[in-house]
């Protein structure tokens, strides 16, 4: 078997090296590593999850079936759920159409050739670079009432009485974590788009303007239905990455105060780690509810655009 | 020839094995043997030293064995112990405080009353480790709950402390009052990165009023958040803090900067806090520590009116160390628990931590440049009633998050009333 895999290596043009015609045993040894990896630190957790929905765990690996009951008292009596659940669903809308308008809208203040635009380019991208632990460091310190930049802003301009604990107030808290976020994820958007359009057909936009089309037409009717395909892949890239978000909430917030920053990713993790037990019964049973919500919402997100567009994610 | 060769082989591998099992006996032999510690605290030096010094002492009595301390903050500790426990995996040794019981119900440690030298532990340190009989931790860390203030700033509002070194229940609020009007922070806290110093002033208000027996009731579900006394003392809260008595930026506000708060920027009137204060300020001001010529002292906490218990504090234990059920090690971890816990360590402790310890040390003259501060803390311990835990060891699950949301950040912070906290508290914890 491994002698015909090298020979095929050996010899490119031998009809050993077409993936079609060759044998079991071959395609066998060439992916298991790969499949091993995914069964061990994918597949096997993933079941598992879904087996120990099902179960309470107790000490010692004591576990007592209990049907569907972690997903009823999920479903009709734990409010700290569907708090996270209403925060999750507007922290992700809200997130992904600002990351998709801005990046497009960045995107095309570089493909315009704006004034500096080299240097709005590294200063817009440097953000992606850095992890969400630090961005959520950054941005708290951006927010503290005494002596951070956004209050001490508001201060110089003589907007003193707008100042606020803007983490601290239940009313502004989200939206002050989903500005940090922007702050980081824009600039990963604005790249792809700016990829996007500059594979645009120059024909197109050249005719365009030999028609006196002007920029906002241009714009509406040309350049966003040519970028479709894009528009569309971030979307659902950015809405399932919404849907998860963990960590610059817990840096910032730990989903504070009075749960108005609790997201369903945070809940599973106090619920499974900081709740003092180790019943990961219950937490198992809102990662499986949840998995199965993003799942439906991308089948139906994709069922909307597959009759003009082919998504790739 | 060739024969000869494979026997000389077979006996060579035959003794090779032997001696691999011999070596791979328990406490046969401890060459080449590397005992895992995992602990919080890497951010105080002073502990940091101590334990080196616990492990240089150790591999000197025992040569040829190792230990190796992996440095963790608190959080991502206990989140790798959360995952690395159950797979039957972790360090022999580590980092434990007594409200994490889940490890003993859950048989992850084992128990250390014939693996430890009790004779050089307090009983009662002992004590906050025993659970049905048998004891799971090893009290490194003891300590009370005080109330820190600026003698400096309290002189310059005019106010004297009472000989009791106590201000009664509207004396306190007037004090509050006071010290913002005069444009100062009347109490550094900040909850930003902890689920419990929020609640320092209410619980310990609470305990005073209620007396220990009811005050554990409140906190195990037996007595309910709406009894009268724990109203009024919410409400007594709830004036403090729309008196403007914490910081604007509690809500993010870290454990280590309202130390920092406090002493240095802006400055505090007063900082509720352990007496593990002295491991962040206790360190060279060039280092985030305390100015040297800091007017720091020592009061108690405010005595409630009618309250059944205004001499209770609140002491316990926190820095422990427990050995994982599934160590290979056992032996030689309580041997370095042993270690660790000397007198002549417990006088170290107390010398440079400059904090009570569960080690049974011998201090009756206290040295260094923080004498004066040991004294005065040993000078408020007279004559006091101690309530030995707090809340948080008590409370589980949602009552626990409950305590993080509500009474240690929402409530002082001014987000709830009255009414919504005792509804809210009442709701997760009390078991009507």
């Amino acid at each position: 078997m491994f002698a015909r895999a090298a020979r095929a290596l050996r010899d490119p043009g031998s009809s050993t090296i077409d993936a079609r015609r060759a044998s079991l045993g071959i395609l066998a040894a060439f992916l298991a590593p790969a499949l091993l990896i995914y069964a061990g630190f994918t597949i096997y957790p993933v079941i598992r999850t879904f087996y120990n929905a099902f179960f309470t765990i107790k000490p010692q690996g004591v576990v007592d079936f209990v049907g569907f009951g972690n997903f009823t008292a999920l479903l009709f009596a734990d409010p700290t759920f569907w708090k996270a659940v209403t925060n999750t669903a507007l922290f992700t809308i809200v997130a992904t159409i600002v990351d998709v308008i801005g990046g497009l809208l960045l995107a095309l203040v570089l493909f315009a050739r704006a004034p500096l635009a080299p240097l709005l380019r590294v200063v817009w991208f440097t953000p992606v670079l850095m992890s969400y632990v630090v961005v959520g460091i950054i941005w708290v310190w951006m927010y503290d009432y005494d002596w951070g930049l956004a209050n001490a802003t508001l201060r110089w301009l003589g907007l003193g009485g707008w100042e606020q604990s803007w983490l601290g107030q239940p009313s502004t808290a989200l939206w002050s974590v989903l500005a940090a976020h922007e702050w980081k994820w824009l600039g990963f958007n604005m790249i792809v788009f700016l990829a996007a359009l500059h594979a645009l057909p120059g024909e197109v936009l050249g005719a365009a303007e030999l028609d006196n089309c002007g920029w906002l037409a241009k714009l509406v009717y040309i350049i966003v239905p040519m970028l479709r395909t894009t528009v569309v892949n971030l979307t659902v890239l950015s809405f399932i990455g919404k849907m998860m978000v963990f960590d610059l909430i817990w840096v910032m917030t730990g989903g504070g105060p009075l749960w108005a920053t609790e997201t369903v990713s945070t809940y599973v993790y106090k619920r499974a780690f900081e709740w003092n037990t180790f019943d990961l019964g219950y937490p198992s049973a809102i990662a499986v509810l949840w998995f199965i919500i993003i799942l439906a919402f991308i089948a139906i997100i994709t069922r909307v655009f597959r009759q003009r567009d082919k998504l790739e994610f | 020839m060739h024969a000869s060769l494979s026997m000389r082989g077979v006996t060579a591998a035959g003794l090779i094995a032997l001696a691999l099992l011999i070596g791979a006996a328990p406490g046969a032999n401890a060459q080449g043997v590397t005992i895992e510690v995992w602990s919080h605290e890497a951010d105080e030096p002073a502990k940091v030293a101590f334990r080196e010094q616990a492990v240089k002492n150790f591999e000197k009595s025992h040569p040829g064995t190792k230990v190796k301390i992996t440095w963790y903050e608190k959080n991502p500790l206990n989140a790798a112990l959360k995952t690395a426990l159950p797979a039957g995996q972790g360090p022999d040794v580590f980092y434990v405080e007594p409200d994490q019981t889940e490890y003993i119900t859950a048989g992850y440690v084992t128990p250390l009353d014939d693996l430890v030298n009790w004779n050089n532990i307090e009983p009662w340190a002992r004590k906050v480790w025993t659970h049905n009989g048998k004891t799971y931790g090893v009290a490194q860390e003891a300590y009370t709950v005080e109330l820190y203030y600026n003698k400096d700033m309290l002189q310059k509002l005019g106010v004297a402390l009472p000989a009791s070194n106590q201000f009664t229940q509207a004396q306190f609020l007037d004090l509050v009052k006071k010290a913002r009007a005069a444009g100062m922070t009347p109490i550094s806290q900040g909850v930003g990165d902890r689920p419990y110093p929020g609640a320092y002033i209410t619980v310990e208000a609470l305990l005073r009023k209620l007396g220990p027996d009811d005050y554990e009731k409140l906190f195990t579900g037996k007595l309910s958040f709406a009894d009268p006394r724990v109203v009024e003392v919410l409400k007594w809260v709830k004036e403090l803090a729309d008196a403007g008595a914490y910081p604007k930026n509690f809500m993010t506000l870290k454990l280590g900067e309202s130390h920092y708060y406090f002493y240095s920027k802006p400055g505090a009137l007063m900082l509720p806090m352990g007496s593990f204060y002295t491991g962040r300020a206790f360190v060279p001001e060039d280092k985030g520590g305390q100015p040297p010529t800091f007017p720091l002292g020592i009061m108690q906490f405010p005595a409630m009116n009618g309250g059944a218990c205004n001499d209770c504090k609140t002491s316990t234990v926190g820095a422990s160390f427990a050995i994982n059920a599934a160590s290979k090690n056992k032996k030689l971890a309580g041997e370095f628990l042993d270690a660790m816990s000397t007198p002549e360590m417990g006088k170290m402790w107390i010398e440079t931590v400059y904090l009570q310890t569960g080690i049974k040390a011998d201090v009756k003259q206290f040295t260094g440049p923080h004498a004066a501060y040991f004294t005065e803390l040993m000078e408020r311990q007279k004559g006091k009633k101690y309530f030995v835990g707090q809340p948080r060891d008590m409370v589980k699950g949602e009552c626990k998050d409950a305590f993080a949301q509500v009474l240690n950040s929402g409530f002082p912070g001014g987000l709830i009333s009255v009414d919504q906290t005792v509804q809210m508290m009442n709701k997760a914890c009390y078991k009507s």
